[in-house]
């Protein structure tokens, strides 16, 4: 499995998309990003748990504990309203951010 | 910003279920990935062990979690918990920096308390400075009493929204058959509304209609006395109870806190100074107005003298006079005193501060260590500025916990304890209020400030190299915190020999006083003053007979020896002559000066225990004109010569001296009271009469007195009855009280500036046993080792003692308002002044010299 190093604001985006499709617990949010993906990237948890308590922090999420299934107790994140604006602004800073890589690459091709 | 701070405190206070969940969090997160791995064909055991390492370890992810959470709240939470745990392991250190601030907050708000209620509060009244006094008078004064048309009149006035008026009077309460004397009011029944804000905690407040019907039976009676005298018994409201021999209907119970018109007032009475006068004529009240809020005050005050004149004509020549509620009753040794005993109280309150900061900077500096490791795993210098001052704000906060007790233990041990002639001259109630809390809280901040900020940016600047080596090799304190410490024990010092010097001169004024020549013997006389209105006593005849049938009621009491009347009473209470004397000895200028003159019967000098040194005393058949003179008043007209024979003038009039008596004397403060006197022959009673009782052994009670008079005579009004010994005794009770604060407040400086020089030696002598061992070792005998540690503290006591006492001189003009009879300049005070500093210096300095003599080498090595 390839991993990939990213930014951390890369890190956020990813949670915050992740999270609009529906609300969800951690390990949920980790193997959405991998299917996703398509296994290309992958979040270590060492640095996904910090991150979503840091969003959370932020006002951009909000959590709750649910019991789930088999009696665990989870924690279910969601986006906030502050949240969803935040998934704007960094979705459209990424896609400006990667159609300049992609013109650099392009141009260097040519 | 305030909610997100809201969350973070919330969170702080949930620390415990936030941590709970946290585990839950990732304990799931194992789970499912252990699940997952498990699915994809993974043993059991190793796919737990896959799932945690993928975790990348359990703890590291909680503690980044944790690192993500953490806001300044928990950083600061988590130096408090620290603060609390350092100040736990040192926890004598910690019990004597909070005993002296809680001891210096606590003085400050006692006296903060005391100071406001005499001095800067406005009366405890609504609105007050739209309440005032008014009189007629002009500008050399006027009587402070108003006739009733004049009341009347003014209360039509338009320049005044109320006018309510007042008599303060002294009255004789009977309960089970005793007699006491208590100050009353008789008031117009509005009065309590002009005012604003009182409410009775029993009954009701006067009904107005009732009154202006014509009951005046009705009383009020405050807590005091209701509590003192009838026990607090809630059935006393709607009986009757005796008041000077008439039976009066109690209303209602006002709080203790309630004093008015006079501070000592704690009965009031209803009655309608308007209505025609029944049992007492001629009755003028004192008027307390509210101003009409619309009026501007020069036009209201016009108005009203308008309309005084036009409703009496004596005021004819008279203005309106407004003289404001607040202050109303202070006597001028407060306004000298108080303010010099606040800055005392501040004084001390440095001098605590100073020793606390000391006190935790020499403890800062054995830590030394601890910080430069800290500061070597990454503390910033902020962080460990921040850590040290959150210690001593934890201390401040328990100063201000303990101050708080402090304070209001002093100020109720002082209403309990102190005369309330000392302690509540004020219309304002003495207690601790929210601006005492708000001077508790600055004087807290301020301590914390002073005693925290200073050993926390010192004590944590950690050079490495050097702390290293100071941990290494125990050898001496730092160079800064050892000048800062000097530096605040030399003001210490300072500031505890300026109230040394200060409470010495005091203290020794008050024993000046006590002991000042007095002239009399003072112990065993009752003085009555009464009045006999010419309504009922309209002749010389009928005074004399009445004046001879009390003097034989009192003279028939147990103890009495003899009564005599006079006119004027000693040792201050003469008629008073100012002007020109002339005497007849020929080259002698008239001389300008201020005599008490009392009109005296052959009884009186036997009678007060005058001597009379030349001469005669009178005999009844003495024409006018012939005088006994004191000694002051003949040194001065005839100065080396005999008196008796010789004759002056004064004010047109000559008088002859036919004797020579001993000089009385009134020491004061108030020079002014203290004046020279001569006796002329007794014309008999007046219509306002003095009486003076001379008893053997045990005095009668005042109150019995009184009451015997008016039993007599109910016509009579008795003015006053009091002991000769407790006029002098009034004179010294303010002095005593003042020289007993300052005593104890040089006191409480002068140990904690001894503390402070014992904490410091100690201190540098346990820094520098490596020293004295050294200098053991190469030869130097313990003798030498001790001078070297007194001498340190010597060199410190010398420098602080020097310039207090160089401040003492600058601040002592104002202090020379309440010495007496002793000066700046006294050599006994200064003799005091030093022995007591000397010597607590050696008794301080002592013990630390001792242990640095005990300093062996040989263990020190074996300790290395």
């Amino acid at each position: 499995m390839p991993k990939t190093d990213y930014l951390q604001g890369a890190l956020d985006l990813l949670i915050l998309k992740t999270l609009a499709l529906g609300p969800n617990h951690g390990w949920g949010i980790q193997q959405r990003i991998r299917q996703v993906s398509r296994e290309t990237l992958s979040v270590s948890q060492g640095s996904l748990y910090p991150a979503l308590h840091r969003l959370e922090a932020a006002g951009v999420l909000a959590s709750e504990m649910t019991s789930s299934d088999n009696n665990r107790r989870a924690r279910v994140y969601r986006l906030t309203a502050a949240g969803r604006r935040r998934l704007e602004a960094e979705a459209a800073d990424w896609r400006q951010f990667s159609l300049a890589i992609r013109r650099l690459l392009q141009a260097e091709g040519s | 910003m305030f909610a997100s701070m809201l969350t973070r405190v919330r969170r702080l206070l949930q620390r415990r279920r936030v941590a709970r969940e946290m585990d839950d969090e990732l304990r799931f997160h194992v789970e499912m990935e252990t699940r997952s791995n498990i699915e994809r064909g993974v043993l059991p055991v190793e796919a737990h062990r896959l799932a945690i390492r993928d975790l990348g370890g359990f703890d590291q992810t909680k503690e980044a979690i944790r690192n993500v959470r953490a806001t300044w709240v928990d950083s600061v939470w988590q130096d408090v918990r620290y603060a609390v745990r350092t100040l736990l392991r040192r926890r004598s250190v910690a019990v004597a920096a909070a005993g002296m601030l809680a001891l210096g907050i606590g003085i400050t708000t006692a006296m903060f308390t005391v100071v406001d209620a005499l001095l800067l509060r406005p009366v405890p009244f609504r609105e007050p400075d739209q309440l005032a006094f008014v009189y007629m008078g002009d500008e050399h004064g006027g009587h402070g009493a108003v006739a009733p048309a004049v009341l009347r009149a003014w209360r039509e006035s338009a320049g005044f929204a109320g006018v309510e008026a007042a008599v303060p009077d002294t009255s004789l309460i009977e309960v089970d058959g005793t007699v006491v004397t208590q100050a009353i009011a008789r008031v117009t029944p509005g009065l309590f509304d002009l005012l604003g804000g009182v409410r009775p905690i029993r009954g009701r407040l006067f009904d107005v209609s009732e009154v202006r019907a014509g009951v005046d039976d009705r009383v009020l009676l405050s807590e005091d006395v209701w509590r003192g005298l009838y026990q607090a018994d809630p059935a006393i409201v709607g009986r009757s109870i005796s008041i000077d021999g008439e039976r009066l209907l109690v209303v209602g119970i006002l709080p203790a806190d309630f004093r008015f018109p006079s501070w000592n007032t704690v009965i009031w009475r209803a009655v309608d100074f308007e209505a025609p006068a029944r049992s007492r004529p001629n009755v003028r009240p004192i008027v307390c107005v509210r101003f009409a809020p619309n009026v501007p005050r020069a036009d209201a005050l016009r108005i009203a003298t308008d309309a005084a004149r036009a409703a009496d004509n004596t005021n004819a020549e008279l203005r309106t006079i407004a003289r404001p509620l607040a202050g109303v009753v202070l006597d001028p040794y407060y306004r000298r005193a108080m303010p010099l005993l606040a800055g005392g109280v501040v004084l001390v309150f440095l001098v605590l501060c100073a020793n606390v900061s000391s006190l935790l900077l020499a403890r800062m500096t054995t830590r030394q260590r601890e910080f430069s490791m800290r500061s070597a795993l990454g503390a910033s210098r902020r962080r460990l500025i921040r850590q040290a001052f959150v210690e001593s704000s934890v201390l401040g906060v328990l100063g201000v916990i303990g101050g708080l007790g402090i304070g209001w233990a002093l100020v109720a041990f002082s209403r309990a304890f102190l005369p309330d002639t000392i302690l509540l001259r004020t219309l304002n109630p003495l207690n601790i209020d929210l601006r005492a809390l708000a001077v508790t809280s600055v004087s807290g901040s301020v301590a914390t400030l002073a005693a925290g900020l200073l050993p926390a940016w010192l004590g944590t600047s950690v050079n490495m190299e050097q702390s290293l080596r100071v941990t290494d090799r125990g050898a001496t304190e730092t160079r800064t915190a050892r000048a800062v410490m000097r530096t605040l024990l030399v003001g210490e010092i300072a500031l505890a020999c300026t109230l040394l010097v200060g409470a010495t001169l005091l203290v020794r004024s008050f024993i000046n006083l006590a002991h000042a020549e007095r002239g009399l013997d003072a112990d065993g006389v009752l003085m009555a003053t009464m009045s006999l209105p010419a309504s009922a006593f309209p002749y010389q005849s009928s005074r004399t007979t009445a004046a001879r049938s009390i003097e034989e009621q009192i003279g028939g009491l147990a103890g009495v020896e003899r009564v005599a009347w006079s006119y004027g009473l000693p040792p201050h209470a003469g008629a008073v002559s100012f002007g020109k004397w002339e005497s007849d000895a020929p080259g002698t200028p008239a001389v300008d000066m201020i005599v008490d003159h009392y009109s005296v019967g052959p009884d009186f000098f036997g009678l007060f225990g005058v001597p009379l040194l030349r001469g005669r005393t009178f005999q009844w058949s003495d024409p006018r004109t012939e005088v006994v003179v004191g000694e002051r008043l003949a040194r001065a007209l005839w100065p080396g010569l005999d008196p008796i024979g010789r004759s002056f003038s004064f004010q047109e009039q000559r008088f002859h001296v036919i004797g020579l008596a001993r000089e009385i004397h009134f020491p004061s403060l108030d020079a002014a009271l203290d004046r020279p006197q001569f006796y002329e022959p007794f014309g008999g009673v007046g219509n306002y009469a003095m009486m003076s009782v001379r008893c053997g052994g045990s005095c009668p009670n005042v109150a019995l007195i009184r009451q015997r008079i008016v039993a007599t005579y109910p016509a009579i009004h008795v003015e006053d009855v009091r002991a000769l010994a407790d006029v002098y005794f009034e004179q010294l009770a303010q002095p005593r009280a003042a020289a007993a604060l300052g005593f104890a407040f040089a006191g409480i400086a002068m140990l904690a500036a001894a503390g402070g020089l014992f904490s410091l030696l100690s201190f540098a002598v346990s820094r520098r046993r490596r020293e004295f061992g050294i200098r053991t070792a190469l030869g130097a005998s313990p003798v030498q080792i001790r001078q070297v540690v007194l001498r340190d503290g010597l060199v410190a006591a010398l420098s602080g003692v020097a310039i207090g006492a160089v401040a003492a001189v600058l601040l002592t003009r104002t202090l020379a308002s309440l010495e007496y009879r002793v000066a700046i300049t006294d050599p006994v005070s200064w003799a005091l002044v030093f022995g007591v500093l000397g010597s607590t210096t050696i008794a301080a300095s002592w013990r630390p010299a001792r242990q640095a003599m005990r300093v062996d080498p040989v263990t020190l090595l074996r300790e290395e």
